[in-house]
């Protein structure tokens, strides 16, 4: 089931309705039947999956609980199960592709099999919530739960299912467990959250989506309209899927669940870390602490530091997609990250301006220029996450703007302005809180008829925009293919 | 004064609902006349419809074809209507339109030949996999759909509702009728999608060809091959015979042409080859493929399948699942002997 279907709608009113009618236990039980519900709403057999994933994690968990001994057989097995049914469905093809492709090198012409299902959807960020329960109980950090039932809602809880955040067990599983009442404050926060994310699904993301697409089904495209498309993926990927979180931790409010924040304005980042540590927070977080750190994180010689960096970003872009474009998009990452450390170039100054003053001074000229400079950074990584094919990629990286008549000029400025247009929401609000920040306040508490009134002309507007402006062509959410 | 949270929600909730009605006014601010309810209620609410091309019917009348092809690019890129016209000496009118699909089939069928009273040999129509029975495939193509529709189409919007198996289109009419939003959409698009050729062409003319040549620039002969030809595979969801076909068009072609007396060949066209191989096929998509034989014979029709046609080799395609000049050549003049033997 997709959010931003009616189907959606009627299944959340009815669920949500149903649930505060219910004691505790109850309601467990009719999170993980709705959660399942959603999940194999059009393909039911993706639900054998979940299901298998769930049990073996809660097996290996009270294993690794009852045998001390046997912790590291119980890890092994939740790691080559969850990693084997990621690597089955998400990289097989692609292995066998590039094994096929070496051979072929080499004169051999050999037929390979070739996996022809579906990409269960989610199933990367699932298999990673599930890791997070075993990796954390086999640590010491998390005790193993008795409750199946609380283990499976806390693996498949539908608001973030398919495309995250991806939550730590330690967040999320006292969550379920706890006792929940319903909170009008939580109620009146999540509603504004789900109205500004169908906002940025259906008015900006799908808009500026059409306009990337067109650019990258191009056979020729020109300097400028590549960069006017990848400037409208850089909107789109953002808005789609900070759309997606938005969603996801509004409507958990309605059921009385707080989900992490996984967005912080990522195009207001100064350098590549600041960009990381605002982007996709809940997967950077998760490889923080079960990649890189146990690789040795930034312990030892920077040489070691800067390995780790690039192994944890090329795993990290590799979670992304089997391809190689994703590789290339995490190295690269990767690269930017060593080599400004490296040269500290891109990274604020300390003990002066906007940095010294916590962020509460408005950011100067020299904090304009990083947060430009990252962001062109970003769009040529956008380029790479973006663009599946190799080939396409070099010919697009030596495309000049010396050899384009100026029609092609013309028509990548109006592709731009036209992309730029939509996002003029998104850039307002993220210009509006790196302005602001540091200053504290509460969203959820009583507010003034003023802000009261502008709150829910903001929602009126945003819905008046969605009927108005939603594009007439649909397009699923990027993230629910990884 | 503070206002509580929950008093927050209920503002927001009635100001959510309320506000849009202000477009309403702002429709009537805009000379924009009413639009008509849409021939496929279940799809779209009322919208603005390029004319039914009624010329078809009288020009299909005078030509009084021997064969009709109708079609997509699949079609296009097999059938050279002057060699098959030669190859079976029975002239052929074709009726394609690229990126079309079973909806504009049937209604091609039903409103241009059928209408038309001539009474061609057959009438084929080229499809891919599962096409005949995704109702939905292409569907929202309006620029050719609206061609073929007449101002209802009560039939086919039945199955389209039985396909989209719920009945929230009528959520949407509600509230199409309380807000006016498509009529609002009418005099708002175009201000939105058009303001950057404006700033950067104050002047209607050049901002008219700067247009042009941009949807040019955005042609197929610009596209990569395979976004040109629609390469997605075929899912094992849609393999499922029983469940979509009484939610298709299927029916309605073949009840239709029986009526009329009609010969309605079906082929299904090859995929693209694979490792000199003919593309894989699952087994969901086999069953499908011998339920739909079965189906469409024992109404009267006739199914032709190009898949695992030795003759069809690689080298007759171009990109994707379209063949190039030479396989369009040498395929066509194939299906006229391949189409003698079937309908002697």
């Amino acid at each position: 089931m997709i959010f931003h279907s009616l189907d959606f709608v009627v299944f959340f009113v009815v669920v949500v309705a149903a649930y505060w009618r219910l004691r505790h236990r109850a309601q467990n039980v009719l999170l993980l039947a709705a959660s399942y519900l959603f999940y194999g709403y059009v393909h039911p057999w993706f639900l054998s999956l979940i299901a298998a994933s769930t049990v073996i994690d809660y097996l290996a968990a009270r294993g690794m609980e009852r045998w001390p001994e046997r912790r590291r057989r119980c890890m092994a097995v939740s790691v080559i199960s969850n990693f084997g049914m990621l690597g089955f469905f998400k990289y097989f093809n692609f292995f066998v592709d590039n094994v096929h492709a070496v051979l072929a090198s080499a004169g051999v012409h050999a037929s390979v099999p070739v996996l022809r299902v579906l990409l269960p959807v989610g199933i990367s960020f699932y298999t990673f919530q599930a890791m997070s329960y075993t990796i954390d109980v086999f640590r010491g950090e998390l005790r193993a739960r008795r409750s199946l039932l609380d283990v499976a809602v806390f693996i498949s809880f539908f608001p973030h299912l398919v495309a995250g955040p991806i939550q730590r067990a330690s967040y999320l599983l006292p969550q379920v467990e706890q006792e929940r009442r319903f909170s009008a404050e939580k109620a009146a926060s999540g509603f504004f959250l789900i109205v500004w994310g169908f906002f940025k699904k259906l008015v900006i993301a799908d808009n500026v989506g059409v306009i990337a697409n067109k650019v990258f089904a191009l056979n020729d495209p020109s300097f400028e309209i590549l960069w006017a498309g990848v400037f409208a993926f850089a909107i789109q990927i953002y808005a789609d899927f900070s759309a997606y979180t938005d969603i996801a931790r509004g409507s958990s409010r309605w059921l009385g669940f707080e989900l992490t924040e996984n967005f912080e304005h990522p195009y207001m980042a100064r350098n590549p870390a600041d960009f990381w540590r605002r982007w996709n927070i809940s997967l950077s977080t998760w490889f923080r602490d079960y990649v890189y750190i146990p690789l040795g994180g930034s312990r030892g010689s920077e040489g070691i530091w800067a390995r780790n960096v690039l192994i944890t970003f090329l795993l990290s872009g590799l979670w992304h997609g089997a391809s190689w474009n994703y590789v290339l998009w995490g190295l690269y990452h990767g690269v930017l990250l060593v080599l400004t450390r490296a040269h500290h170039i891109l990274r604020p100054a300390t003990g002066t301006g906007y940095a010294a003053a916590g962020g509460r001074a408005a950011p100067g000229v020299a904090d304009v220029l990083r947060i430009a400079g990252m962001f062109v950074l970003t769009l040529i990584g956008w380029l790479l996450f973006r663009e599946t094919e190799i080939a396409a990629i070099a010919r697009d990286l030596r495309l000049s703007p010396w050899n384009s008549s100026p029609f092609e000029r013309q028509a990548g400025l109006a592709l731009f302005l036209l992309a730029f247009g939509y996002s003029i929401p998104l850039w307002t609000q993220s210009i509006w809180v790196e302005l602001h920040r540091g200053v504290t306040r509460r969203d959820d508490g009583p507010a003034g008829i003023g802000i009261t009134l502008l709150k829910a002309l903001a929602c009126g507007a945003a819905f008046t925009a969605i009927l108005i402006l939603r594009s007439r062509t649909s397009l699923d959410f990027i993230y629910f293919q990884f | 004064m503070k206002v509580p949270a929950a008093g927050q929600l209920l503002v927001a909730a009635a100001v959510l609902l309320l506000l849009p009605l202000g477009l309403r006014a702002a429709n009537r601010l805009h000379a924009v006349p009413s639009l008509q309810p849409d021939y496929l209620p279940a799809l779209h609410g009322p919208r603005e419809r390029i004319p039914f091309d009624a010329g078809r019917v009288p020009a299909l009348r005078r030509m009084n074809p021997g064969l009709v092809v109708i079609g997509d690019s699949m079609a296009g890129s097999r059938i050279d209507p002057a060699i098959l016209t030669q190859r079976t000496g029975r002239l052929t009118a074709p009726l394609l339109y690229a990126g079309s699909g079973p909806a504009w089939w049937y209604l091609v069928l039903k409103n241009w030949v059928i209408a038309s009273g001539i009474h061609p040999r057959a009438v084929i129509i080229f499809f891919r996999d599962t096409n005949l029975t995704n109702v939905l495939f292409r569907i929202e193509e309006t620029w050719s759909l609206d061609t073929a529709a007449l101002a209802r189409e009560d039939d086919l919007n039945a199955v389209v509702a039985r396909r989209r198996g719920s009945p929230f289109y009528r959520v949407r009419d509600a509230f199409e009728r309380v807000y006016q939003a498509e009529q609002a959409r009418r005099w708002v698009e175009p201000v939105l999608n058009e303001w950057p050729a404006r700033v950067i062409f104050p002047y209607r003319r050049t901002r008219t060809i700067f247009r042009d040549r941009l949807n040019d620039r955005f042609g197929l002969s610009h596209l990569r091959p395979m976004d040109a030809a629609d390469m997605r595979a075929t899912e094992d969801r849609e393999a499922d015979f029983d469940a979509y076909v009484e939610k298709s068009g299927l029916p309605l072609m073949l009840r239709d042409a029986r009526a009329a007396g009609l010969t309605l060949v079906l082929v299904r066209a090859q995929r693209r080859p694979l490792d000199g191989q003919a593309p894989h096929q699952s087994p969901a998509l086999r069953r499908y493929v011998a339920r739909l034989q079965a189906y469409i014979e024992a109404r009267g029709g006739v199914f032709m399948d190009d898949t695992g046609d030795p003759a069809e080799t690689i080298d007759l395609y171009d990109d994707g699942d379209h063949l190039s000049r030479e396989g369009r050549r040498r395929y066509t003049e194939a299906f006229a002997v391949r189409l003698q033997q079937r309908l002697p």
